[in-house]
């Protein structure tokens, strides 16, 4: 076959084989010229080619962990702390839920307690998946301009104080759901602030999609807690 | 980006010098030993190298086939061949390699240093903790339930060690909601908040209430942590997650800080349970089943 190939070809290409003709180690000594003219030049690409798939393999690696959002980064504060301040509205709400007799009350509770929860966990599976701890040794708020100076006694914005929880969980009917609404609208309030916060600071989408979720589902439980206030007198 | 940049300068070099040095040193020597015919080819083949180098810089499609084919069809361009092989141009060359395996390398080098620093697993954070007892290494029958029992029995339990760090407890958990709660509690309710991933810092009762109140800054506002006074602890400070204690001396001491970064959330085995909802009375009877104290 290669035999079969090789003739037809010098005979067609005449002039070729005519300059090549008079040794028929030109043909040959070209071929064998061209392999160790190729055999040097073709190792360099090789191992040039090995580089690169390396360099390539690795960066693939390492790239994410470069560009996801890192350790100090204001995307990884709000997670961790929002995580927080949401865990505070779920153990309110689902202390409501128990001890309310009011239905707007107990539908209101479960509400916070089954969304906030469900955040909670959205915003757990982001550090996770940026390989970052739910744990940080940095202060609350410090992802927000100024945020340190909003924490007061270890609360960040609109938590409410081991007092109002001492007090919340000490009340009784009407003015166990009274409190509770006030309680939570503060809450809302600081929520809105920390998520506004992000919103100005990141770009990521996931991020964006869920602060700005939060925004507008609190503003909307906002409007729904002072009509619950001002149904009972207590505007 | 910084895979094609650096994968086409490595390759760049490589035609340089096939075309240019030893390789076409090499095809001279050995085809004029062979028959002097063959000069005209070395020339057209150093002039296509040189010519197509810079069309050959985007692809290796284009440079392969150039070299391959260079003994045939290359006679016509002959004259153009051998001035042109500059020696200057490959400092150029060998700047920009040098610099795209330097940028690549400190990219690389860079990306292995974040990727190792913040992968660090928090059980390697907390292996390096000084002092730092890992039951669930060391010794698994103090976090495996009791002998005879199930993980979740009601009524008071016996604990191999104080305060302990695992093994049976009551249905219901201690509320860990950054509770600082100012006497005792049951066992049987903390071991279950440590199982849903609380870190219980405990102190004796006669540690200064400075160092308390340094304690209580480290607890309030943060769920997941929980405090109380314990009776005849062996050290003034101790520390509990979930098959984890470090005992330490003094509120200060750095590595009560360490131990929360490390444990709290991370040691939970039911990952997602929360601290709301639990017990927030305290005493050291357990209050499983007490009618109506469930908060």
């Amino acid at each position: 076959m290669a035999t079969a190939d090789t003739e037809p070809r010098t005979a067609s290409e005449a002039e070729e084989s005519a300059a090549a003709g008079p040794t028929t180690g030109g043909p040959a000594g070209g071929v064998g010229a061209g392999t160790p003219d190729r055999r040097p030049g073709s190792g360099l690409l090789l191992l040039g080619v090995v580089l690169a798939l390396a360099i390539g393999f690795a960066a693939g690696l390492l790239a994410p962990g470069l560009f996801r959002p890192g350790n100090d980064s204001p995307e990884a504060g709000f997670a961790r702390d929002m995580s927080t301040h949401h865990a505070q509205a779920v153990e309110l709400s689902i202390l409501a839920h128990e001890r309310t007799t009011d239905p707007d009350v107990r539908t209101l509770a479960a509400d916070i307690v089954l969304t906030q929860q469900a955040q909670i966990g959205i915003m757990q599976t982001w550090l996770k998946s940026w390989n970052l701890s739910p744990t940080s040794s940095q202060p609350r708020m410090a992802w927000m301009p100024d945020g340190a100076g909003t924490v007061r006694d270890g609360l960040m914005p609109g938590m409410a104080t081991d007092a109002e929880r001492a007090q919340l969980r000490a009340a009784t009917g009407r003015d166990f759901d009274i409190l509770f609404l006030r309680l939570m609208l503060n809450h809302h309030l600081g929520g809105i602030h920390m998520a506004e916060g992000i919103l100005e600071l990141t770009d990521d989408e996931q991020v964006t999609a869920l602060a700005q979720s939060m925004v507008n589902g609190q503003k909307k439980e906002i409007e729904l807690i002072n009509s619950l206030l001002a149904a009972r007198g207590a505007r | 980006m910084s895979i094609s940049t650096s994968g086409g300068e490595q390759r760049r070099p490589s035609v340089v010098s096939t075309g240019k040095k030893a390789p076409a040193g090499k095809a001279v020597a050995e085809k004029t030993a062979e028959g002097g015919p063959a000069a005209g080819d070395r020339a057209a083949a150093d002039g296509r190298a040189t010519g197509t180098r810079p069309a050959a810089k985007s692809t290796s499609k284009g440079r392969v086939p150039a070299g391959r084919t260079g003994g045939k069809k290359s006679r016509q361009r002959r004259p153009v061949a051998p001035v042109k092989v500059g020696h200057g141009r490959s400092w150029g060359t060998i700047g920009i390699f040098v610099a795209v395996g330097l940028l690549a390398a400190g990219i690389i080098g860079y990306g292995a240093y974040a990727v190792i620093l913040n992968g660090r697993s928090w059980e390697e954070k907390a292996a390096a903790i000084d002092g730092i007892v890992n039951y669930r290494e060391s010794d698994p029958s103090v976090i495996d339930p009791l002998p005879g029992k199930k993980s979740h029995e009601p009524g008071p339990q016996t604990y191999k060690i104080n305060p302990p760090v695992g093994s049976t407890h009551n249905n219901a958990w201690q509320n860990c909601m950054g509770d600082v709660y100012d006497a005792p509690i049951a066992n049987e309710h903390a071991v279950h908040s440590l199982e849903h991933g609380a870190v219980w810092i405990t102190y004796r009762p006669d540690l200064p209430a400075d160092q308390v109140e340094k304690l209580a800054n480290k607890v309030r506002g943060n769920e997941y942590m929980m405090m109380s006074p314990v009776e005849n602890l062996d050290r003034p400070i101790s520390l509990q997650a979930w098959g984890y204690q470090l005992k330490v001396d003094d509120a200060d001491d750095g590595r009560i800080d360490e131990f929360i970064d490390a444990l709290r959330v991370n040691a939970s085995v039911e990952p997602g349970a929360s601290c709301s909802g639990g017990i927030t009375a305290t005493g050291t009877t357990p209050r499983d089943n007490v009618a109506g104290d469930t908060m």
